[in-house]
């Protein structure tokens, strides 16, 4: 709870929102003790007085009550109903959505329908017709309020509900013998509770909105009780003569709503786990780079010299990458190994200068191909660079491909963004491709979204896409972890015939010993952001020096060993 | 992003084009703001004083009031005897007046259009219904012994006749067109008036066009418009934005701002209307005369009048409005504004520090602003120590709760009338016997039969200066009985751009636009 | 796809239903009664009674239910007493206003909205993101009769820049460049909350995608950053948004009533509101028929819409 406030409180906006909040409440809470007019006293003599006008600070209305006073009042009457129908619709719907969600079946069908034909009754006419039928009061448009908003409620906690209904805890409590509303209490509500409040307040806001909506109709409070949608609604009838009258509730509703709103955006950023810990900016185009680093030489290939990468952390920032340097020489294959976490993936990316920034840094080193200095390169030097000189394969082809794009597109965007080619000769270039990767029907594939692919076909796409532009290298990021190991070997053989047949460099990171013998011609072996071991991929696996080697040489699986001794160049069907 | 970004700027670009704001309406071509959309252009049908300053210029009746009077002179009847027993009414017809749709108006569409009202076998009957058919509840039958003539025969002497005849209900329609149209004639009126019905488009507007075969002088404007603006600010910015020529019912707050404006000219007519409290007698604290008299005499009906309504209203000390010229009272005094009397007065009755349930309107016909008014009432009890706690409703709602009565959970209520006779208001709202569910709006339970005696005997004679002091002496009782607390007496009032000529205000509340011209 | 729409539709019809039932039960409930307000203060017992019967109100309810339903299903919505013409005609007109005003506003708050949510996302911590967050904050914090208020006094009072109020010039040739000058200020009016919740919704939307592994593998590819943007972020993020864009349509039509008050556009929302107060049973019946109506179709297309961008639901 104290971490929760904490972190609330570090959101500059809620904190705001917060002490507005703070003050809104403390004025309304402490109205009887304020040395105020009587809000209801009429003096219509004394009418429409400008502001500031001395005994009546805000002026006063049309009937020359003082305005100050009716806006503490009508606050604090406005807050008590706003809080008042967020609280009871999120009761009554929570209710609703857990019983829902939780039961599920025929219980579920029947309470989802009627939320539905409540949900498809224009919300305000629902209001209305409620207010019609109760007769106006502030209690009857504080109901009407609250019904409008129970299927929200219902809608959101049953989703919520719902997701929890076959989780192994639920599970477990029914086989120790709990009874469906002990477990539903206990179990089921805990869990369900941050997004009940998390919709609570963001809708305490949107409530007040709503009562003052119907105050402002005249369906709400009813004279001379003031609320500010009350106060605004009179005001609105002397708009052109005292256009201060309506301006300054509409103006407090106004700052109150806002206040609500931050405070609920900052709660709902506080509570949602996913954004625990402070929201990453978005990634730039390219990682940034330290100013001031010395030139890169050219080089015959890729060559890293000290590179250093460092994450920007809440708690400061760290090296991921310490003093690396490489060298991928043309047509040659280096794997780079290590567990994870070790930096390997990192230093893959930083080549190209993809590691997100931020919160990535690269603080340090050189990066050179051939006669480009990486690190000082402009965007769109980098950006040519990129898929043609350079291209990438990485780990999981379900998330790495554009899930709404057709995979054929994909390909040929990947030729068309570095060269001005026709529609059509880059779909035939794209078939091309996909032959070349022994994908079938390369005629029609292309034709698929990624999920209609398996994980052995998608790898092949992205490695058809790597393959695009005749590349010089080609860094693979565990291009095979992802994958069974019978496609595992497929996809290596189809790399390894590749390199061959093209000449390609390829920078092969993995965590998997076996397969870097498979396919490298060196290894290096990363542990802590450091190269800890580096030589000829036969002379180190067969004596390795340090730990690390040894241990990840012991975790080579044994399976993927024999398999690897056996090819099997069949492509897979589609599905 | 560039369409996306060029396409919203078309928009404002469109807008800034057109934005002319409002086009300026041609000098023929007269715009009108009412206060709400037409409920209906049969003049059988409609009770609506909105509807009304449509109406009276597109239908005649047989007699009209005369411009800015309340007494009759001869429209499309040119003259008419008056029996010595009072109760027949003979009409010699204006020839050659012919309705829009060119069917001749003579003594057979006058007997069809009283027909339709009263004879609940006739033929147009079910075109209905027609709320204000009691007002000639006392004809017994229509005669038309030739095309030019028509008689009344009433079943007894009813001296309020011709004032009714001069009503929105007593106007002609035409037969055939009724006939042909049945329910629909309410949104395709057919009349004999100076304009004709040239479209209605719900919301929008009602537009008229001079009819060029009026038997009179010919209507000076081509077109006439009118506007519904429900919203009393939307009128107010409307005429100031230049969309309207004349707007007849401004918010007073407005009216001021108008006022103070040369391009603006602001026209006002005290009119036939009374704002009041029904106070009731049967139940609760206002049982006892002199509570009701305490309520009478704490409210500040100047105040109210000069401040709340800013000078709209002219406080009312009795029952008929000055408006009413040959029937007013002007010694009639009323309660002045005494709280030190009221609290007395609540001393004695033992009634200090009672609870008034009071019943307040959110809008309707007449009714002013009755929240403000409440309010402000509410606060004038409140310093005489009785405390009034307001229920509001919505202008249906509030008519279904106060018309069957107060009853036993409510003490007072608001309520306002327009009338077109000093008869209207105490014989249906004041007379013992006309209770509600039996007919009549008395929901406060009054009764005093030396009251009703003398309405009676008012009805029954023709005699206006005698009818006149009958309804002096009636005054003069339910001013001492205190059944309701007076309160105002509504001056409408009209804006109209400086331009606007030859507009009159009618103490009838009719807009009669023929002769307005705009310079 | 025709399956799915087809199933959807009907399932439609049940929501309908349950929603004429539930304001026939409402009407019913309400006090006051249709035969006064049409006879207004002069009513009288007799005169009541008769009226009642004119209109059918004195069959019981699941009667007048029945009748009611069984007409419809003929195509036939009945006559509205407040307004001596066909519902049909009444709520068409109205509601053609509605939709034109509802729809410019939803156009305008979806192109808004999903600007300033790009630019706030591809700007994220700078400054034009810092005003977008800023303006969504204020757009959905307003209460939209106080800003149409507002915009009133100053563009069309004060500035005389465009009309007050009304859908057509009163004496105009009723052309579109009039329509648009009369459309301008309550459609910002009414677009400015939908606005605000899509421009967030899509900044959160974009953000989230533009962290996604897909993106890396944009820029690995060498696309443009533009591209990547609009081509690649985009098109992942409306996946997210245009579902929101369905129910905003709602909260949308909803506010129509608002905004019609104060601009007296001559839109379905105010009259519902009128039908209620005038106790015109049928109106409201065929007035909220059609809304809701409107409303499921606009949330059906938003599904469909959905579909047609992600293949991966309902594959």
């Amino acid at each position: 709870m104290r971490a929760l406030a904490a972190r609330l409180l570090e959101n500059r906006l809620a904190a705001g929102g917060l002490a507005v909040m703070a003050v809104v409440g403390a004025v309304a809470l402490a109205a009887p003790l304020l040395p105020l007019a009587d809000p209801n006293a009429t003096a219509p003599a004394a009418r429409l007085l400008p502001p500031f006008t001395p005994g009546a600070w805000l002026g006063t209305d049309a009937l020359g009550r003082d305005l100050l006073a009716r806006l503490v009042w009508g606050t604090r009457v406005s807050l008590a109903v706003g809080l008042a129908a967020a609280l009871l619709a999120a009761l009554v719907g929570s209710a609703i959505g857990l019983a829902a969600g939780f039961l599920g079946g025929r219980t579920e069908t029947i309470l989802m329908r009627v939320i539905d034909v409540l949900m498809a009754f224009p919300y305000l006419l629902l209001a209305l017709a409620v207010v019609a039928a109760l007769g106006p009061g502030l209690l009857n448009a504080l109901y009407a309020v609250v019904v409008a908003n129970i299927p929200f409620f219902a809608r959101t906690v049953r989703g919520a509900a719902a997701a929890l209904r076959g989780r192994d805890f639920v599970e477990a409590a029914r086989l120790s013998g709990m009874g469906e509303t002990r477990i539903l209490l206990t179990e089921v509500l805990p869990n369900v509770m941050p997004v009940i409040v998390i919709t609570a307040s963001t809708t305490v806001g949107w409530m007040i909105l709503e009562t003052a909506g119907l105050s402002f109709l005249g369906l709400g409070s009813q004279p001379p009780q003031a609320d500010l949608g009350a106060m605004l609604g009179e005001g609105r009838k002397v708009l052109i003569t005292a256009p201060a009258v309506a301006a300054v509730p509409g103006l407090v509703v106004f700052l109150i709503v806002m206040s609500l709103n931050l405070i609920g955006d900052g709660l709902r950023d506080a509570l949602d786990p996913r954004l625990r810990g402070g929201t990453p900016g978005r990634p730039g185009a390219a990682t940034r780079v330290a100013p001031g680093l010395a030139p890169a030489a050219p080089a015959e290939g890729l060559a890293v010299r000290d590179l250093t990468v460092a994450f920007a952390r809440p708690e400061g920032a760290a090296d991921a990458v310490r003093g690396v340097s490489l060298a991928v020489a043309p047509g040659e294959c280096l794997g780079l190994v290590g567990e994870s976490g070790s930096g390997k993936s990192v230093t893959a990316h930083a080549v190209t200068r993809l590691v997100a920034s931020p919160p990535g840094l690269i603080r340090g080193g050189t990066i050179a191909f051939r006669d480009d200095d990486l690190l000082a390169l402009p965007p769109e030097g980098l950006r040519r660079l990129r898929g043609r000189r350079i291209a990438y394969v990485f780990q999981d082809p379900l998330t790495t491909l554009h899930p709404l794009m057709r995979v054929g597109d994909q390909v040929a965007e990947a030729i068309r963004v570095h060269r001005v080619l026709p529609a059509r000769a880059a779909r035939t270039r794209t078939r091309d491709l996909f032959a070349a990767v022994m994908l079938p029907e390369p005629e029609t594939i292309g034709l698929a979204y990624p999920h209609e692919l398996s994980g052995g076909q998608r790898q092949r796409v992205a490695i058809a896409m790597a393959l695009a532009n005749d590349p010089d290298l080609i860094v693979a990021d565990e291009p095979t972890t992802a994958l069974d190991v019978t496609v595992q070997a497929e996809i290596l053989d189809l790399l390894d015939r590749l390199r061959r047949e093209r000449h390609l460099a390829i920078l092969f990171i993995s965590h998997d010993v076996g397969v870097v013998r498979r396919i490298c011609d060196r290894v290096a072996v990363m542990q802590g952001g450091r190269i800890v071991e580096e030589g000829e991929t036969r002379a180190l696996l067969a004596a390795p020096r340090h730990p690390v080697t040894r241990g990840l040489i012991a975790a080579m699986p044994v399976l993927g060993r024999r398999r690897s001794a056996e090819p099997r160049p069949v492509p897979e069907a589609r599905p | 992003m560039i369409p996306l970004r060029s396409a919203f700027a078309g928009l404002l670009t469109a807008a800034w084009l057109t934005g002319a704001a409002a086009a300026p309406v041609p000098d023929d071509v007269l715009v009108v703001g009412q206060t709400a959309e037409p409920a209906s252009l049969d003049p059988a049908v409609s009770t609506a004083t909105n509807d009304a300053r449509i109406l009276v210029n597109l239908y005649e009746g047989l007699v009209r009031y005369r411009s800015g009077t309340l007494e009759v002179e001869p429209a499309l009847a040119e003259s008419w005897t008056v029996s010595e027993d009072g109760r027949r009414y003979t009409f010699r017809l204006r020839e050659g007046v012919r309705f829009h749709d060119g069917t001749p108006f003579d003594a057979e569409a006058v007997r069809f259009h009283f027909g339709r009202l009263l004879d609940r076998d006739h033929p147009a009957a079910r075109t209905g219904p027609f709320p204000l058919a009691f007002l000639f509840r006392v004809v017994e039958r229509v005669e038309a012994p030739d095309p030019r003539t028509v008689r009344f025969v009433l079943r007894e002497p009813h001296a309020p006749f011709l004032a009714n005849l001069a009503y929105p209900t007593g106007l002609i329609v035409s037969p055939r067109a009724v006939m042909e149209r049945g329910g629909a004639f309410a949104r395709a009126p057919v009349g004999t008036g100076p304009f004709r019905f040239a479209g209605w488009q719900s919301s929008r507007k009602v537009t008229l066009e001079r009819n060029p075969d009026y038997w009179g002088e010919a209507a000076k404007p081509r077109l006439v418009i009118f506007r519904p603006l429900t919203d009393p600010n939307t009128r107010a910015t409307e005429m100031l934005a230049g969309g309207v020529d004349v707007m007849a019912e401004m918010p007073p707050d407005a009216l001021a701002l108008f006022r103070d404006r040369p391009d603006f000219a602001v026209r006002e007519q005290v009119g036939p209307h009374l704002w009041f409290l029904i106070l009731n007698t049967q139940a609760g604290p206002l049982r006892d005369p002199r509570v009701r008299q305490a309520v009478n005499y704490a409210i500040d009906r100047q105040a109210l009048a000069a401040h709340v309504l800013q000078g709209t209203a002219v406080p009312a000390h009795g029952l008929i409005a000055p408006a009413f010229a040959w029937a007013y009272d002007p010694s009639q005094r009323g309660y002045p504004h005494d709280p030190q009397r009221a609290r007395r007065l609540l001393r004695e009755a033992g009634a200090e520090g009672a609870t008034l349930r009071f019943l307040v309107a959110e809008g309707g016909s007449g009714m002013l602003d009755p929240v403000a008014m409440g309010t402000a009432i509410q606060a004038d009890l409140a310093a005489v120590g009785l405390t009034a706690r307001i229920a509001t409703y919505e202008w249906n709602a509030y008519l279904a709760r106060v018309n069957r009565g107060l009853g036993e959970d409510a003490d007072m209520a608001e309520m306002a009338w327009m009338t077109n006779d000093p008869d209207m208001l105490p014989s249906l709202a004041l007379r013992s016997d006309a209770r509600p569910g039996q007919g009549g709006f008395n929901a406060g339970g009054y009764a005093n039969p030396d009251l009703d005696r003398l309405l009676a005997e008012a009805r029954r004679t023709a005699d206006q200066a005698r009818r006149a002091d009958l309804y002096r002496q009636a005054e003069a009782i339910v001013v001492a009985d205190a059944p309701i607390a007076f309160v105002a007496h509504w001056k409408q009032s009209a804006v109209t751009t400086a331009a606007v000529q030859g507009l009159t205000l009618e103490p009838s509340f009719f807009l009669r636009l023929s002769g307005v011209t705009k310079r | 796809m025709g399956a799915y729409l087809l199933g959807r539709l009907a399932g439609l019809v049940p929501v309908l239903i349950g929603l004429s039932l539930i304001v026939f039960l409402i009407m019913a409930l309400i006090p006051g009664d249709p035969a006064l307000a049409i006879l207004g203060p002069y009513a009288t017992p007799d005169s009541l009674a008769r009226v009642r019967a004119e209109l059918g109100l004195d069959r019981s309810l699941p009667v007048q239910y029945a009748a009611w339903l069984g007409h419809v299903l003929a195509g036939d919505l009945g006559r509205s007493h407040s307004l001596n013409r066909p519902v049909l005609d009444e709520v068409g007109e109205r509601f053609a206003a509605t939709l034109v005003l509802a729809g410019a506003a939803l156009v305008l708050a979806a192109l808004i909205g999903l600007l300033v949510g790009i630019v706030a996302a591809v700007r994220q911590g700078g400054t034009a993101d810092r005003l977008a967050t800023l303006a969504v904050l204020v757009g959905i914090s307003m209460p939209s009769f106080w800003l149409g208020l507002l915009l009133i006094l100053l563009v069309s009072v004060r500035w005389r820049l465009l009309p007050v109020s009304g859908m057509y010039a009163i004496t105009g040739g009723e052309d579109l460049s009039d329509l648009l000058a009369h459309l301008v200020l309550p459609a910002v009016t009414l677009a400015v909350v939908a606005a605000g919740v899509i421009a967030r919704l899509t900044r959160s939307a974009m953000l989230e995608v533009l962290r996604q592994d897909f993106v890396r593998t944009a820029r690995a590819k060498g696309v443009p950053e533009r591209r990547i943007i609009v081509a690649h972020a985009l098109k992942a993020a409306l996946v997210t948004v245009i579902p929101v864009i369905g129910i905003q349509a709602g909260f949308v039509l909803g506010g129509a009533v608002y905004v019609e008050t104060v601009f007296q556009w001559p839109g379905i929302g105010r009259m519902l509101v009128n039908a209620i107060a005038t106790r015109d049973v049928l109106l409201v019946q065929g007035g909220v028929l059609v809304v809701a109506t409107a409303y499921v179709l606009f949330n059906l297309a938003a599904d469909l819409l959905q579909r047609l961008l992600d293949p991966r639901i309902g594959a």
